[in-house]
């Protein structure tokens, strides 16, 4: 790599979309220069002349603008449409019969009010707010890299997320116990998992270089935190000064420099009194696993205990020399690096040394170290642990007795932070002290170290969440506006930089996130105001004359329709089938891939899928399925999933024949349709007429219009006919429908071909979309 | 997207061209928001090179677990002269070494021998007897290096360019630039030799910030190579056909609000792509067709070769089936016997493990290439022999080799490539490069691959949170001397 042309690269590239926002339609209506970096002051709601369709602040923005493009808003749309609309947003999940039943024939003043109310008391809110939040916070329960290795106990800071949506914890204090729980509330277990949103990072325990390895995650941690909370895009920063946005190379580490003495125990004990129902089940299953293997385990450890010094200096010889010199140097000699180092080895390691050791000087003949006793002490322990391999089945199949928090070593003595030349981790040169960007409005961090701590994660957290913090609110506003309306007030929700996209309501950004912090932060408050708008209730159907305006749909002359994300479309399917386990929290799940298919092996002979034993933990809602980053569940990969690398912030929508195979072909699919089928027969008799109409209101809120009856029953009889022939050739098996109470009425051919139509149902844009 | 944006952006010269730019996908600044999801409708549509390319597709031959360069191609006779001798301290300057037992002595490994083969010269130990005979096809990279000691973040960097996951790899960039050429096959395919699916699995092949239709899609060894792929069990053809023509009305009646729709009508079409996928992909990696001497020559007449040898015997058809990158993995053969090697990575019996693993290799990749020759696909395909690292020069436990970044070989064969050629060259013991100038790292490998395929690295590029990204991050140099 001999030539960087980074920085031409760059200010070549940068001009693209910074001149094409030149004679935007968007930007006109902005008079006075906005900017990200000043605190919003809140501004006065526009005039507007159709003052009738106005029910909240919001619309008036909306309007003032789509009136000075002479447009008028779009219709409303009827109650069922609505009410589908905003269970699916809200819950990721389409609205029962029942429910929509209801709904249309409600005639109170304050129905929407109470539909609202409805859908975000429920936990099933929580859940679909948390799965945003865990794209950012790029959770998964494995680390990654070759090894992948679990996380057993990560699923814990996946449900703080999910309580502190549905208890409404006030973002600001989201904020604080993410970055500083630890410091800031050390009693607080609850506060201490929520830090698992900085131990988020993919990492690879065997790696060499633990130098390299804090960069990287240091690196990790200050980029996700700037994306996340101030949708600053700074990794250009850490190689040159930025080009589009103000902030030095300096700047970056000194902003970085915040996490260099934190450090991530993985193993912490929890609480006495704090263990839930999974818990209590691991520990009973873990105490009978120790108590089955004890005798083999003290075995192995005697055979290992007189090759210790020599394996765990075996073990450690294996790093790259300055990392080595860390960890041999006498804890007295430490620094806070060597500290740092030492406390990652021990984690990732263990302190024995292991067997690797052993097994090398054994089996290489070779080996100067090699001896009759060494081979003989291999062999031992090798046949000890066949032994113990036996009692695999005792093991706990999930969870842990543990959790995962940051933490500090040294209140003082803390690893210094380098401008990195070029962003090199092997050039460091100046060291640099904690701070802020001169961007983010010229603030700068209190920083009070505590009696353990460094305190400079306190000082962050408390900036991030002062409500004069200029970004913070408007950030997270134009998160959830996107939610509702596909792109965000900046459709850049991750950049509101230079390079990033301008606001198309400035006005409207500002009014949302001074409104936020006023009402203390009140995340499902902002829902509610947005849900309960106007423009929330505009129809979806096309427009020409307003795309010819804004073919953009920038003012949102239209209601964006959107493709279900892949979360939302597994969990609607097992809803609607009447199959979905609502469970909320607990260790995380594996579903299988496919019916039979146990998935792939690692070279132990250990499933890297290993199926749920328990049959009903396979219906879970999709949150719950284990993220494993090597892995990823075939079902929803296909459909745009957050990639847990990095900060997930928008969810793309492609559309591929490998999509089309998932819904249609998968048997999962196969056997939900047959359970939706039996639900289906189950809720509306034999008729034949009342079983489409049952199946419609289901899947579609709606009931058959007389063409698509037309063509169910037409598909019905020739799919009849199909099976029929197929039976003549002697082989008679179907897909029937799953869980019909009374089957005595059955004809089997004719529910075959009824679950065949109800698969080609979900298949359809009408279930696959929202609208 | 408004006019001025797409005319300034043509003129900027950072467009592919009107077809691209029609497509929605504009280089620099990548999708324009998902109010113009529209443009996304059609996202692997064929899109024009920035310069017309020597090779259509690529085959990119990852030898996992880093073989040792020293043992294969790159002669070194005062290493095996200095065999046994400590590392002569002017060698190690400079560099961090991480030898788990310590920097052994230097060591060469026994029965080796050497040879010069075809008109070019080219050394190949006794390791590669058939590789060699194809000598005169390949040009040595001698001068690779990359970073990183341990292998899963140096096979990230070797396919996407970091050292953290979350980039798009470099198939994933092709598949962006170019779209597919068969839309009957997912046009970015990666392969494995095996039962068991690479370790990192997807991160590897991910389309990291780019769409997720621009990912590799792992075929599974077997007949039906696409999770999904099959009708279920209970499913007749007729059945299946009457099912999706209810599929097709029900959304033609319900899509009359949306007639200009193309993202909804996208999804119409994609059921019968994947109806056509379902014939074409299983037929494509069916080797029943081919001839007892094509499958020989791809060693499938051996115990040891069979498996990887079918693999490539694959990459073959779906290369001519028009997949764009295909991206193959090795592991070590299925039938090996109980605790041989897994892979290349000898840290101790280097013999015992260099000897299955290129036993595993020599037949399937001469063969490979000898293959694309004969029915005149070589000149349109490129094949890379590429490895995360090599190894290095001195022992480790006695019998092995430690990982090597600072200097190891890798070669490339096919259109366009300078066919028996070498460029840099490590220093006298294969430790490492001897000209920096001249080091050759994953983002210039990139670079090159690229612009044997028509396209130049600088102008790929896609915007992600604001910041114009390409495949070779801010490096990359096209190696000249590698091409024709």
């Amino acid at each position: 790599m001999k030539n960087i042309q980074c920085l031409a690269l760059l200010s070549v590239l940068f001009a693209g979309p910074l001149m094409a926002e030149e004679g935007s339609p968007a930007n006109s209506v902005t008079e006075k220069r906005w900017s990200p970096y000043e605190t919003a002051q809140k501004p006065a709601v526009p005039v507007v002349s159709q003052k009738a369709w106005v029910r909240t602040p919001i619309d008036s923005f909306v309007l003032a603008q789509l009136e000075s493009k002479q447009l008028k808003p779009a219709v409303e749309v009827d109650r069922v449409t609505f009410i589908r609309r905003a269970t699916l947003d809200a819950w990721g999940l389409p609205p029962t019969p029942e429910e929509v039943k209801s709904f249309a024939a409600d005639r109170s003043s304050d129905a929407y009010e109470k539909l609202v109310d409805r859908l975000l008391a429920s936990p099933r809110f929580g859940e679909r707010q948390a799965r945003r939040w865990l794209d950012l916070a790029r959770y998964a329960d494995s680390a990654g890299f070759e090894n992948d290795a679990g996380r057993p106990n990560n699923w814990r800071y996946r449900d703080y997320v999910i309580a502190a949506f549905n208890q409404d914890k006030p973002f600001d204090l989201f904020i604080k116990e993410q970055i500083a729980g630890d410091e800031l509330w050390p009693d607080s277990q609850e506060a201490k998992i929520a830090t698992g949103y900085l131990a988020g990072y993919p990492d690879n325990s065997n790696s060499r270089d633990m130098i390299q390895r804090k960069y990287q995650i240091e690196t990790d941690i200050a980029d996700n935190v700037s994306e996340t909370f101030l949708a600053t895009t700074m990794a250009c920063a850490r190689c040159h000064n930025h080009k589009q946005d103000k902030i030095s190379q300096k700047e970056y580490f000194q902003f970085q420099s915040v996490f260099s003495n934190t450090v991530f125990d993985t193993k912490k004990e929890l609480a006495k009194g704090s263990e839930s129902v999974w818990d209590k089940q691991y520990v009973e299953q873990f105490v009978k696993y120790q108590a089955a293997t004890k005798h083999i385990r003290d075995a192995q450890r005697k055979v290992l205990d007189p090759y210790k010094d020599a394996s765990i200096q075996y073990q450690k010889s294996r790093y790259i020399t300055d990392t080595l010199a860390a960890l041999q140097k006498p804890e007295k000699e430490q620094n806070g690096l060597d500290k740092w180092i030492n406390f990652r080895w021990q984690s990732v390691s263990g302190v024995n040394g292991g067997t690797g050791y052993l097994k090398l000087v054994a089996e290489t003949k070779e080996h100067p170290e090699h001896t009759p006793d060494k081979v003989a002490a291999w062999d031992e322990y090798q046949r000890l642990q066949k032994e113990l391999r036996k009692f695999d089945d005792l093991k706990p199949a999930s969870g842990s007795s543990n959790y995962t928090a940051a933490t500090e070593l040294s209140a003082t003595d803390i690893p210094p932070t380098f401008v990195r030349f070029g962003g090199i981790h092997e050039r460091p040169t100046e060291a640099v002290q904690p701070g802020l960007p001169k961007l983010w409005g010229n603030a700068t961090l209190d920083i009070k170290p505590t009696a353990a701590s460094s305190g400079r994660r306190t000082a962050l957290a408390n900036w991030l969440a002062s409500p004069e913090n200029p970004l913070t609110a408007r950030v997270y506003v134009n998160r959830v506006w996107a939610q509702y309306f596909d792109r965000g007030i900046i459709s850049t929700a991750e950049n509101f930089g230079r390079a990033g996209d301008k606001p198309t309501h400035p006005e409207l950004l500002d009014w949302l996130a001074t409104n936020f912090t006023e009402q203390g932060w009140s995340i499902k408050k902002l829902h509610r105001q947005i849900l309960l708008s106007s423009v929330y209730r505009q129809s979806s159907a096309e427009r020409p004359e307003a795309a010819k305006v804004d073919p953009e749909n920038k003012l949102l002359a239209t209601y964006p329709r959107k493709r279900l994300e892949a979360e939302v479309i597994r969990d609607s399917l097992l809803y609607v089938a009447g199959v979905l386990n609502e469970e909320v929290g607990g260790p995380s799940v594996l579903p299988p891939v496919t019916a039979g298919d146990q998935g792939p092996v690692d070279e132990n002979g250990n499933r890297l899928w290993p199926v749920s034993k328990t049959t009903s933990d396979w219906n879970r809602r999709s949150i719950y399925i284990y993220s494993k980053r090597s892995l990823p569940y075939p079902m929803l990969q296909n459909f745009d999933p957050a990639d847990p690398s990095k900060a997930h912030h928008k969810r793309d929508v492609t559309t591929t024949p490998l999509q089309a195979l998932t819904l249609f072909n998968s048997p999962l699919v196969v056997n939900w349709s047959q359970s939706l089928a039996g639900r289906v027969i189950n809720e509306a008799g034999t008729n034949e007429k009342a079983q489409l109409d049952r199946l419609y209101q289901v899947i579609f809120s709606r009931l058959p219009s007389n063409q698509e009856r037309a063509s169910l029953q037409d598909f019905l009889n020739k799919q009849e006919n199909i099976i029929k022939t197929q039976a003549k050739d002697g082989r008679f098996a179907v897909a029937v429908p799953i869980g019909v109470a009374d089957t005595s009425h059955l004809n089997p051919v004719r529910t075959a071909a009824f679950v065949d139509m109800v698969q080609s149902l979900v298949n359809t844009n009408e279930f696959v979309y929202r609208f | 997207m408004n006019d001025s944006r797409r005319k300034f952006l043509i003129n900027a010269g950072l467009g592919l061209g009107g077809a691209a730019a029609a497509a929605g996908f504009i280089p620099g600044v990548g999708f324009i928001g998902t109010a113009m999801a529209s443009d996304l409708v059609d996202p692997l549509a064929p899109k024009p090179t920035h310069f017309a390319g020597k090779v259509k597709s690529v085959i990119w031959l990852h030898m996992k677990g880093a073989p040792s360069s020293l043992d294969l191609f790159d002669y070194k006779p005062e290493l095996i002269r200095l065999a046994g001798q400590d590392v002569p301290a002017s060698f190690l300057r400079g560099l961090k070494t991480f030898t788990q037992g310590g920097v052994g002595k230097l060591y060469a490994a026994n029965n080796r021998d050497w040879k010069q083969h075809g008109d070019s010269g080219a050394w190949f130990s006794n390791l590669l007897p058939n590789m060699a005979s194809q000598a005169d096809k390949m040009a040595f990279i001698r001068s690779s290096v990359t970073v990183g000691a341990t292998h899963d973040i140096s096979i990230l960097k070797l396919n996407t360019g970091d050292l953290n996951p979350g980039r798009p790899s470099l198939g994933a960039w092709v598949n962006y630039a170019l779209g597919s050429a068969n839309r009957d096959l997912p046009s970015y395919v990666v392969l494995y030799n095996g039962m068991r699916e690479p370790d990192a699995g997807s991160v590897n092949w991910s389309s990291g910030f780019l769409p997720a239709v621009y990912q590799g899609t792992a075929f599974r060894p077997g007949d039906s190579p696409i999770v999904y792929l099959d009708r279920p069990e209970l499913r007749s053809v007729s059945q299946q056909r009457n099912s999706l023509d209810l599929l097709n009305q029900l959304d033609r009646l319900r899509g009359l609000g949306h007639t200009h729709d193309t993202e909804l009508q996208a999804r119409l079409r994609s059921y019968e792509l994947a109806e056509r996928m379902q014939l074409t992909a299983p037929e494509a990696v069916d080797l029943k067709g081919e001839s007892a001497a094509t499958k020989a020559l791809y060693g499938l007449d051996d115990n040891t070769s069979e498996g990887y040898g079918a693999t490539l015997l694959r990459a073959r058809r779906l290369v001519e089936r028009g997949v764009r990158f295909v991206q193959v993995v090795s592991a070590a053969p299925d039938n090996r016997p109980e605790g041989s090697a897994d892979d290349w990575d000898a840290h101790h019996d280097l013999d015992g493990n260099h000897g299955l693993m290129s036993r595993m290799v020599d037949k399937p990749v001469a063969g490979l290439l000898a293959d694309l020759e004969s029915r005149g696909l070589l000149d349109s395909t490129l094949v890379v022999w590429a490895s995360e690292f090599g190894r290095s020069p001195w022992s480790e436990s006695g019998t092995g080799r430690d990982h090597n970044a600072f200097g190891y070989t890798q070669w490339i064969a096919g259109g366009g490539v300078k066919a028996g050629s070498s460029y840099g060259e490590t220093d006298a013991i294969g430790l490492k490069v001897t000209n920096k100038d001249d080091a050759v790292d994953t983002y210039d490998l990139h670079a090159t691959v690229l612009h044997l395929l028509g396209l130049d690295h600088l102008k790929v590029t896609y915007l992600n949170n604001g910041r114009s990204e390409r495949p070779t991050v801010v490096y990359g140099r096209v190696i000249d001397e590698l091409l024709a």
